[in-house]
Parts: C-alpha cells; structure tokens; sequence
C-alpha cells in the first residue's frame, strides 16, 4: 500500500441524508424527504429505472444541484449550501468529461492546480495516480487519442487525486462496449477494495449493482425501496418491485388467494399452506423452481409455452393459471417436446408481498 | 452524382471560364491602369497592358491624398470592430449555453433578428441616434411626461446632447451589434460535452475560471474565424463610414477612394491613381485571409477538434 492509498481511506468521510427533498414546483417532487446513512468507505450503488431520481441524488449530493429542503452531512460537516469545491466530493461523469485541450496530466492535475497547490507537489501526485491506474505512459497525452477504457480512468484518476472525501459516479460504464464494462468493472471493485473511498454510485445496470456494491440503495420514484447488501436484496426483496427490479430473468410474481389454511393460484391449485385469507401476490424466483423432482413444497401443473437455451441453462414459460411462470433448469433437461410440466415451489423459496402496498410480507411462511 | 461525359465538362469548363473572365477582367484592367500614366489614360482610356508608373502611382498616393492616414482609420474600425464583435459573441453565447437564464430563448432571438436588421437598413436611426445617443432618453422622458414635470420644477426639460458622429467610437460601435458571431459560438459551445461545465465546477472551478482556462482555449478557432470575418467586414464598410465621418482625416480608406474622383463634371479622373489606391487598399484584408485562412475554414467547421 503507498501513500496515495493510504490519503485516500483517511479522507473518507460517511455521508448523512436527513429528510432531503428536491421538487421543481409542488407538482413536480423528484425526491420525498429522504433519510438515509452511507457509511465512510462503503460502496454505495444507487440503482433505479431512468426517471427514479438517481442522478439528482447523486449531483445534489456533490453540489451541482439546489437541495429544495432537508441536509446533507459529509462527515460532520452540513454541505448542502456549500460550492461543489468546499463539499470535498469528487465525481466521475458519464461521457467523461474530460477537458479536450489539455493533456492528460493537466486534466488529473487542474483541480490542484485551481486549489493553488505547489508545481512539484502536484506532479508527484499526478505520478502516483497515474501509476496506480496504469496511466504513467500516457500523461502526455490528449484525451482525444486515447481509448473508451483509458479515457475512463483519466476520469477515475482526475477524481481520485484530490484525496476525497466522497468518490460519486453518475453511470461511469454506460458508454463502454460490454466487454471493456465488464473490466472496468473488475477494475473499479480492484480500486475501491484498494483505496476504500466513500463511494456513492450511480446505474441503472442491475449487473454492476449487484457485483460493486457493499449495499444497494434501490430508488423507485424518488423513494428507497430498500437499502441492503445485494445478498440481502436478492434473497428478501422488501416489495414487488424490488423483485422484479433485481435478477434476470426477474423474480415471477402471482396472484393468490388465500382460504385460511393453504394459498391458491387464479385456477384453485394449491401452492403453499398457510393460516391466511385474502388476496396476495407471490413471488418466486425462476431458479428456486424445481421440475418434476421432489422437493419440500406443493407441485402445480403448468403448460409449457417456450423454452430458451442459454448455454449455462434454459429458461421455460410456462402458463400458470393464466400468467407467465419464468423458470430456469439446467441446460438440456430432458423436456423438450412435453407440454404438461409438473412444477414444485419449495415453501421455503417462496415470497409473499401485499397487493395494495407491493410491500413484502415477512415470516408468512415460517423462518425463511 | 458524378457525370462524365465529354460534352458535358467542355460545357461546364465553358461556363467556369466566362465566370473567371467575369471576375477576373476588372480585377486585372484595374492593375494594369495602375501601372500607366494620368497622360495615357487621357489618349487611350483604360490601359489593356500594363505600363511602368505602377510606383509612381504609388508615390503620388501617398504624397499627394490622405489615402495613408485613412487606411489607419480603416485599420482601427476594423480591429476594434472584430475585437469589440469577439468579446462580446463570446460573452453573450457563453451566458446564454451555461446559465439557466429566464427569457434566454427569447434573448437569443433577438440576437439573431440583429442579422436580418444590418446597418444598411437602419442607416437613417442609427444617425439619428449617433448624432446625439441620449436622444432615446429624450423621447422617453417626453412620451412618459416626465419632461413636463421636470419643466414645472427646475425651470426647463431636460435635453442630453451627446453626438459621436466623426468620432472613431462613433464609426464602430453601430456596427458591433450584430448576431452572426454569438450564434457561431453558440453552436460550437453546443457541440462541447455538456458535463463539461459541471466536471469544472467540481474541480474547484467557477464561472470565470472554466471559461478563461477551458471554454477560451476551445474556441480558439472560433474566435479567429470571427476574427477575420468580421474584420473583412469592417474593413469594406462604406455606407456607414460615408455617413458618420464628415472630415477627410476621420473618413476611412474605401470612402476616401471614392472620394478621389472629381466633384465637377467634364474632368477626366485620374484613375491610375485611384486604381493604385485600390490595390493597396486591398493589400491588407488580403494579407489578413493569406495569414489566417487555415483557421477561418477549421472556425466555419463548428466542431471540437
């Protein structure tokens, strides 16, 4: 570990929401008030469908954007009516951003030079990114002759030198080509496990959440669906969509009633027992379903519509009582031309989730 | 779609060759008249072929006319005109893509219905104006009825009286108004990435910084191309500087060659003098466009390199 490393974990601060709203009129509220820690060191991934308000979190937090009420705390200190540059965030932007007229060690280096740090202060730190991110041979060049991948870890590297205290990415990988993402990908879980900065970042790509992130912060219409650890989201999602949101192909949600000691789907096959009457939504992932084995639950007979192979595995549709059931089983099951597919839901696997507020419903059935 | 036929390009050549002859015919009958003598001219007229006074014309325009001290006029309305359109295209476009500005659409508009409204059209006001520039403020306080109060307490209304005429300010500043270059800069700074402004903001960079260390850099070629345009423009000025300059020495060179034919009739001009006047007159925008042309195309591409 070498100096810079080392800067950059001890300039990580926590960053502290308390009922931050943003609303362009009364009409229009992008974001309710909103409560919410990111602890210092923690990566972050603010994941949502365009339109949830990611982005505005994301640039109210870095100064860019008017807070319409409520704070923000980096550390201890309240920033929400500070300059950008008093705030100590540093950001990534999407398309770069890069200033194209100057060379790369002046992109890396303008932010100390605009802090009025000393000529030989500002090379040495400029030398040290750049060697960690694999940028040493390059410094003198123009952005406009570099690759999609280097140009990223300019960006990462013009963030990363002034040492803040909170790293923001606002959809850094989106204009890569999928395999140059998937490296950047590696490399920015490599970097983050190396300089542990406070890192809040932004996508709407379920992959990169999923793989990057300490926690999950899931925003759906400017509210936290939930905030988790991606273990804890995939396996309990806290409302529908939250399920449907996370997973691929996403987790099948039906509607049941319940007649006080078992769950039926919409054509009466029973699905699950349980003490409970009413309408609910059940959710199931795709790969929790068994076909035709035993398993510790109820077996529905569903009609089998299409099946995709992917190599790793197949997908089946199958039709449950009117709805799409999405399951996946391992590659080249026998199966091909059956059109009667007995299917077990493990009780344990299953989720149940309230119909009026889409909110999971916890210990329905049992321990989980 | 490219034609090839045999036919067809001896036409084409045809017709591009009378434009040439269309073009280039006075350009070379005024280089040769230049070259002859006035007692040449009175036997033959124009001159087909070129002589050898082509210095002493030269001379004579410099000893003999104010064509030197007007080509210094020329010179200071044309550089404070493209210096003065420059800085403020610049400004206006810079506020105009950056800043959220209520009524900016508006204002943008209006800036481009300057180019439709060229000082041609406007001559009759804008001399009215720059004979006294507070005669706006007159008519203001008249048709608002303030005059009449100011009358009744002080004794008299009040009159300002400011005229720039033959004055160099006078000579430039009309022309500065006019919306080509705000929207040239507005169309570059648009092919900029936007998050530009935002990744500057977050270094630390205000307003002020970003647009003298990064949007200035950026649009160097722009600022040249607006450079030689409008320097060009000033330059071959004549309606203007023909109305507002009164006294030879504030008159620019173009009104001052036209001045060089005689006011009474019968006299036969002496144009080999006036046709040296004329190519030296023209040797300077010629100068400009042979130095910066590389810029003026790169300029006119409107984009980031």
């Amino acid at each position: 570990m070498n100096a810079i490393d080392t800067a950059i974990r001890a300039a990580a601060a926590s960053i502290t929401v308390k009922g931050l709203t943003k609303a362009y009129d009364p009409q229009t509220v992008v974001i309710p008030p909103m409560d919410v820690e990111l602890k210092a060191g923690e990566f972050t991934v603010v994941l949502g469908p365009s339109g949830c308000g990611k982005s505005t979190l994301l640039q109210m937090i870095a100064g860019l954007e008017r807070v319409s009420g409520g704070k923000i705390l980096i550390g201890a200190r309240e920033v929400q009516d500070l300059e950008p540059k008093h705030r100590g965030c540093a950001m990534v932007f999407q398309n770069y951003a890069l200033y194209p007229h100057m060379s790369v060690f002046e992109n890396m280096a303008y932010s100390l030079k605009v802090a009025g740090m000393a000529k030989a202060e500002r090379a040495e730190r400029v030398a040290a990114v750049a060697k960690m991110l694999g940028l040493a041979d390059y410094l003198h060049r123009k952005p406009g002759q570099l690759s999609g991948g280097q140009r990223q870890r300019v960006a990462i590297g013009r963030a990363i030198v002034r040492e803040p205290a909170v790293l923001l990415f606002d959809e850094p990988l989106s204009n890569l080509d999928a395999q140059l993402r998937h490296d950047m990908r590696v490399e920015l879980a490599d970097l983050h496990r190396r300089i542990g900065a406070t890192t809040v970042f932004v996508t709407h790509d379920q992959v990169e959440a999923m793989t990057l992130a300490d926690r999950i912060m899931i925003l759906n219409k400017g509210r936290i669906e939930q905030f988790d650890t991606p273990k804890a989201i995939y396996h309990h999602p806290a409302s529908v969509f939250v399920a449907k949101f996370i997973g691929a192909p996403p987790m099948n949600i039906l509607p049941v009633t319940g007649d006080g000691s078992a769950l039926r789907l919409a054509d009466g096959q029973v699905v699950a027992n349980a003490p409970l009457t009413g309408a609910y939504q059940l959710g199931i992932r795709p790969e929790d379903i068994v076909v035709d084995g035993k398993a510790d639950g109820h077996a529905v007979k569903a009609a089998l519509r299409f099946r995709e192979d992917l190599g790793s595995h197949s997908v089946l549709a199958a039709d449950l009582g009117g709805s799409i059931v999405r399951v996946a089983t391992p590659f080249g099951a026998d199966i091909a031309d059956r059109l009667e597919l007995l299917l077990n839901f493990p009780t344990s696997r299953l989720h149940l989730f309230d119909v009026a507020t889409g909110r999971a419903i916890p210990g329905a059935f049992g321990a989980q | 779609m490219i034609e090839n036929a045999r036919s067809l390009n001896i036409a084409a050549s045809l017709i591009l060759l009378i434009g040439m002859l269309y073009i280039l015919g006075p350009l070379y009958l005024t280089l040769a008249t230049a070259t002859q003598s006035y007692e040449f001219l009175l036997r033959n007229g124009l001159a087909w072929y070129p002589g050898d006074q082509f210095l002493n014309n030269v001379a004579r325009i410099f000893t003999e006319t104010r064509i030197p001290i007007q080509m210094l006029n020329s010179l200071a309305v044309a550089f404070s005109l493209a210096i003065a359109t420059c800085v403020l295209s610049f400004l206006s476009a810079y506020a105009i893509v950056y800043f959220r500005i209520r009524w900016a659409g508006i204002a943008f508009a209006l800036i481009l219905a300057t180019i439709m409204l060229p000082v041609d059209i406007r001559v009759i006001t804008t001399y009215q104006v720059a004979s006294n520039v507070f005669s706006p403020v007159n008519a203001l306080l008249d048709v608002t009825g303030l005059n009449g109060l100011i009358a009744e307490a002080f004794g008299a209304p009040v009159q300002l009286e400011l005229s720039v005429l033959n004055t160099h300010f006078g000579l430039i500043a009309p022309l500065v108004a006019h919306g080509t270059g705000t929207f040239l800069f507005r169309q570059f700074f648009l092919t900029l990435p936007k998050d530009l402004f935002k990744a500057a903001r977050m270094d630390g960079a205000g307003p002020v910084r970003f647009m003298f260390d990064i949007l200035l850099p950026l649009s160097r070629t722009s600022f040249a191309a607006l450079f030689v345009l409008t320097f060009l423009s000033g330059w071959t000025q004549y309606l203007w500087p023909l109305v507002a300059s009164s006294t030879p020495d504030m008159q620019t060179a173009l009104v001052g060659l036209a001045r060089l034919l005689p006011d009474s009739d019968g006299e036969v001009p002496d144009f080999p003098m006036i046709m040296a006047g004329a190519v030296i007159v023209s040797l300077v925008p010629l100068l400009m466009i042979a130095l910066l042309q590389r810029y003026l195309v790169q300029g006119l591409v409107l984009s980031e390199k």
